[in-house]
């Protein structure tokens, strides 16, 4: 094996170095000459014999230099280059071809790119960016039958702290809300890490300032300390060397700054403030992404050497409840796995597998139209491949060359792909971190950064793409082709387009125009909210989040059923606070907010059409009687919930989008609908309608549902959303319930305040990718065929230009003579339409794409079987006139 | 020269120079041709330039290296010489050939191999 890779490495330094070695050969082959022509004359021969003796001895001096050559080189690279150069010119020629092909491939490349990223991030990371990351595990208690990660009770983690030999620097944190109040500053909710002394160790990080926590601060007499994050350092104490020693209020409790942490320190997962994890043997702690056991793996033991050793010592049976049911495992993953979801670790290697695979599958149909492009030129260059297979070159080079030349226009894909997908990242990296909810809780290994892993992949696909679109034009062009080619050489009998390819024209086609409908109304759906707006002014409403703090509330206290009301009699003094405010009129509570209610599944009463149970998917909300009020929703039919519906009547008032798509025609009033959680699972009660409203907010695709809920009746543990009308000067009324959100009890949290708008806005975001992403592969589609048509109009006028050159000279007038020489190619054109019209009208009765969230637009099978048969006129334009234009003498002369 | 003559030749080439260098030491292409052409006494008839595309071969090996030198008649000439993998690679492919020489001396003559 080590004289392979010597000869590798000779061949490439002698391919490197051609000079030096020419010069080598020459000098090594006069000295031989030379020599052997002395011998010659030593055994008798005269000079002029010798000398010719020793060249017919040594074989021939230029056959030589090519072997010589070849063998010190990489003869294959040269005929590469050569091919690659062949490829760009190619490229230059058919520049329409390059640029369709060309853009359909970057669009690919570049989505699959950034998917890979997001994938690898989520999915493939196993090491944190830490001084030996790859050894930082976690410990996990396993559920083997449910398939979850269960809370570690903390009496295993202290015991595993204490025996296991195969980790060092073992702990937990778990990740709490704190009401974190700076001296006069407003208070702010916020997220802590507990955590214990050997995180720190762990993470291997020196403080900025000041200390880590220590083992000491564990201690339940302790007094409270908090380490606190770079950025923390700097907004909230202005970089004050001084900070150590200050004190901040954590829910009420005074903690002492004991250490900064350096700019970018976000261990375990994206925390700024760290406090101690007290000892407490008889509580858990939560399970992952909320609670983690760290570890590090000691010196020389690997993943699955820590695994046998925790199996061996396992868990403590479960201090209530029987432990022969007992389902949990302890495991030791990765550091990152563990925020994962819940799966096993080779489910996730084969679910990174699949979507790697199906991700590459987006290649596949731009690169069959690119193939059939290239088939169409290569038919074109027939007699250059004739005449190279008559002269000796294989098939097999032939293949190589045209594979090469796709290659060439692959790797110009993969280069602008490359180059767009790490502006595409920082872009999609900072929308997401702008919104708190989609961005607040990213871990710190999680930098969307384009990886050397993301540019394997990038050119993985390149070559693929160009396997794909060369392979099978080329294996095409050469096995049947070539022969017939041969045969017709030097004549101008063209070969015709196969059946194969002309009944793929029709289906390329006919896929386009057959996905266009669909997808129009899928990317209109998702749009159509930001395009028109909720339908109301939403920058006028104010919304936030009422919880209850439970970290102040005694557990003994909070389990009792006495505390709801007294949550309801204080929210009650929330709302009285906020509706003592000039301009508000009232207040409104609900579950979710307009726009950002659950998904739930839901079904009718039997009495539905036709007898059967219409199920579908819907959007969910509970409100309370003001919520119609104050968004001045005024009922189309029946009523809105008043004083009856928040006893035992269990009502329903759905939306106009709702009864179209799951009443139908009949008449909605006095139905009745239940939502049906999860397969299997028993369905909630029937819920009665009693009124229509109109779209709330308007142009969304998904129907609601409101049932009543009265004020404060979730119960302490779920937050709710108010929202009130703030008119036209929201910023003040903003700053006001910010004010009353830090002077109201400690027990109870107002948070999150922002106008209505904003919320519309996060949850449009993926919506608006989605749409963004359908138009843009829509329109690579469409460019793909359009350029496949004109490939082939172009293919029919170049081979029939004799034909026409012989009609025009008798005088055929030009209309009769485009349709003679378009039929086929307009009769392909029909029969795309008619096939796309026919699969696009089965899928749009199979498909409900209200469901999907797309939207219905009137006439729209039409408009694009107008629209593709328009392309298809326009892309045989050009050819149109170069064929009217033929000059017969020339056409005449040429054939 | 047939197929197979020039087969056999292509297998057993490496193993002739790089026992000539054993044998003689640091030696040039020119006296590694002629001193195969001396001992295969005209058995086997080599080409002079295919010597030196199996001493291409053999130093990208680096079985043996190449150093330029003076010849013994004051001529400036490329030197061949054995390197250590040359030799335990020598000693391979000669045990080697021992061993399929034997077994076919074996199957051609097998009344006197038994």
């Amino acid at each position: 094996m080590p004289a392979f890779f010597h000869t590798i490495a000779a061949r490439i330094r002698g391919f490197l170095r051609p000079g030096d070695l020419e010069s080598d050969f020459d000098q090594e082959m006069a000295a031989h000459l030379q020599m052997a022509e002395e011998d010659g004359v030593r055994r008798g021969l005269t000079v002029d014999e010798a000398r010719r003796a020793a060249r017919v001895e040594l074989g021939g001096i230029t056959p030589l230099r090519e072997s010589w050559r070849a063998a010190w080189g990489l003869p294959w690279l040269d005929g590469f280059a050569l091919d690659a150069k062949l490829g760009l010119r190619m490229l230059r020629r058919s520049w329409g071809l390059t640029l369709a092909g060309g853009l359909a491939m970057t669009i690919v490349i570049t989505i699959a790119a950034v998917g890979f990223v997001f994938l690898d991030e989520f999915m493939g990371r196993t090491a944190p960016p830490l001084d030996e990351g790859e050894r930082v595990v976690a410990l996990q208690s396993w559920d083997v039958e449910a398939h979850r990660r269960r809370e570690t009770p903390r009496r295993d983690l202290e015991r595993w702290g204490a025996t296991l030999q195969s980790v060092e620097d073992l702990g937990g944190f778990q990740t709490v809300e704190r009401r974190l109040m700076v001296e006069s500053r407003s208070a702010e909710w916020v997220r802590v890490a507990e955590i214990t002394a050997s995180g720190f160790r762990l993470a291997r990080v020196p403080p900025l300032l000041g200390r880590w926590i220590v083992e000491a601060d564990e201690h339940v007499a302790a007094a409270p300390v908090v380490v606190i994050g770079y950025d923390v350092w700097q907004s909230r104490f202005a970089s004050d060397r001084a900070v150590i020693g200050q004190t901040v209020r954590l829910s009420g409790i005074l903690h002492t700054v004991v250490g900064v942490m350096p700019e970018g320190f976000a261990f375990p997962v994206n925390h700024r403030y760290w406090i101690p994890l007290r000892s407490d043997p008889s509580g858990s702690l939560k399970p992952a992404p909320e609670g983690v056991v760290f570890a590090r793996l000691a010196p020389g033991v690997s993943l699955d050497g820590a695994q046998a050793e925790l199996t061996t010592i396992g868990l403590l049976p479960p201090a209530t409840g029987p432990a022969s049911g007992d389902a949990r495992r302890p495991r030791v993953v990765p550091y990152t796995f563990a925020f994962t979801d819940d799966v096993e670790r080779g489910e996730l290697a084969w679910q990174q597998r699949i979507i790697l695979f199906l991700i590459s599958l987006l290649l596949v149909p731009p690169c069959l139209n690119i193939a059939l492009l290239i088939y169409a030129r290569t038919v074109t260059r027939q007699e250059e491949f004739a005449a190279r297979f008559a002269l000796g070159a294989s098939r097999g080079r032939i293949v190589v060359q045209l594979c090469v030349e796709v290659l060439v226009l692959s790797s110009a894909a993969g280069a602008m792909a490359l180059a767009l997908t790490r502006p595409i990242l920082t872009q999609i990296g900072e929308i997401i971190r702008r919104f708190p909810e989609l961005g607040g809780s990213l871990p710190f290994w999680v930098d969307f950064d384009f990886s050397w892993r993301a540019a394997f992949f990038v050119a993985s696909l390149t070559v693929l793409a160009a396997l794909i679109a060369g392979l099978v034009p080329a294996l095409q062009a050469t096995g049947r082709v070539l022969p017939t080619a041969l045969r017709s050489l030097g004549s101008r009998t063209g070969i015709p387009l196969g059946p194969t390819w002309t009944a793929l024209i029709a289906a390329q086609v006919g896929l386009a125009l057959a996905g266009l409908p669909s997808t129009m109304e899928l990317a209109w759906g998702h749009l159509r909210p930001a395009v028109l707006g909720p339908g109301f002014a939403a920058k006028e409403f104010l919304t936030a989040r009422l919880a209850v703090d439970l970290q102040t509330v005694p557990a003994a206290e909070a389990d009792v059923p006495a505390f709801a009301p007294r949550v309801r009699s204080m929210q009650a003094d929330v709302v009285r606070q906020i509706e003592a405010q000039p301009g508000v009129s009232a207040v409104t509570f609900a579950a979710a907010l307009p726009g950002a209610e659950p998904v739930t599944f839901v079904e009718m009463d039997e009495t539905a059409v036709g007898g059967r149970r219409v199920r579908r998917y819907v959007r969910a909300n509970q409100v309370d009687r003001a919520f119609f009020t104050v968004f001045d929703v005024r009922a189309l039919a029946g009523r809105t919930f008043d004083g009856r519906d928040f006893g035992a009547a269990a009502t329903a008032i759905v939306d106009q989008t709702f009864v179209r798509q799951v009443v139908g025609d009949g008449n909605a009033l006095g139905r009745r609908v239940r939502p049906v959680p999860a397969p299997g699972s028993d369905a909630g009660p029937w819920y009665e309608i009693v009124g229509i409203v109109p779209d709330h907010p308007a142009n969304t695709s998904q129907g609601r549902m409101y049932v009543p809920a009265p004020s404060g009746a979730r119960g302490p543990a779920s937050p709710i959303y108010l929202a009130l009308h703030a008119g036209p000067d929201p910023a003040a009324m903003s700053r006001r319930l910010h004010e009353i959100g830090t002077s109201i009890d400690p027990t109870l949290r107002l948070d999150e305040v922002r106008p209505l708008d904003e919320v519309y806005g996060e949850s449009q975001i993926t919506s608006n990718l989605t749409s963004y992403a359908l138009a843009i592969v829509t329109l690579s589609v469409l460019l793909l065929s359009a350029a496949g048509l004109y490939a082939l109009m172009s293919f029919t006028v170049t081979r029939r230009r004799r034909e026409i050159g012989i009609r025009m000279a008798l005088g055929a007038p030009p209309a009769r003579m485009l349709a003679g020489i378009f039929a086929r190619a307009l009769w392909q054109i029909a029969a795309g339409v008619a096939v796309g019209v026919t699969v696009a009208l089965v899928l749009h009765r199979r498909l409900n794409i209200e469901v999907e969230g797309g939207w219905h637009i009137p006439g729209i099978l039409p408009a694009a079987a107008i629209f593709m048969i328009t392309i298809g006129l326009l892309s045989a334009a050009g050819p149109a006139r170069r064929a009217v234009r033929v000059d017969p003498t020339e056409a005449l002369r040429d054939g | 020269m047939s197929d197979s003559e020039s087969s056999i030749l292509q297998g057993t080439l490496d193993l002739m120079v790089l026992k000539t260098l054993e044998h003689l030491g640091p030696l040039h292409g020119y006296g590694i041709a002629r001193r195969i052409e001396q001992v295969a006494e005209r058995a086997l008839i080599v080409n002079q330039g295919t010597v030196y595309l199996c001493l291409v071969r053999l130093v990208q090996k680096k079985w043996i290296k190449a150093e330029w030198g003076v010849s013994g008649n004051n001529r400036k000439a490329k030197f061949y010489s054995l390197t250590k993998a040359g030799r335990k690679q020598l000693q391979a492919e000669t045990a080697n050939w021992e061993r399929v020489a034997g077994v076919m001396g074996r199957v051609l003559h097998p009344q006197t191999g038994s």
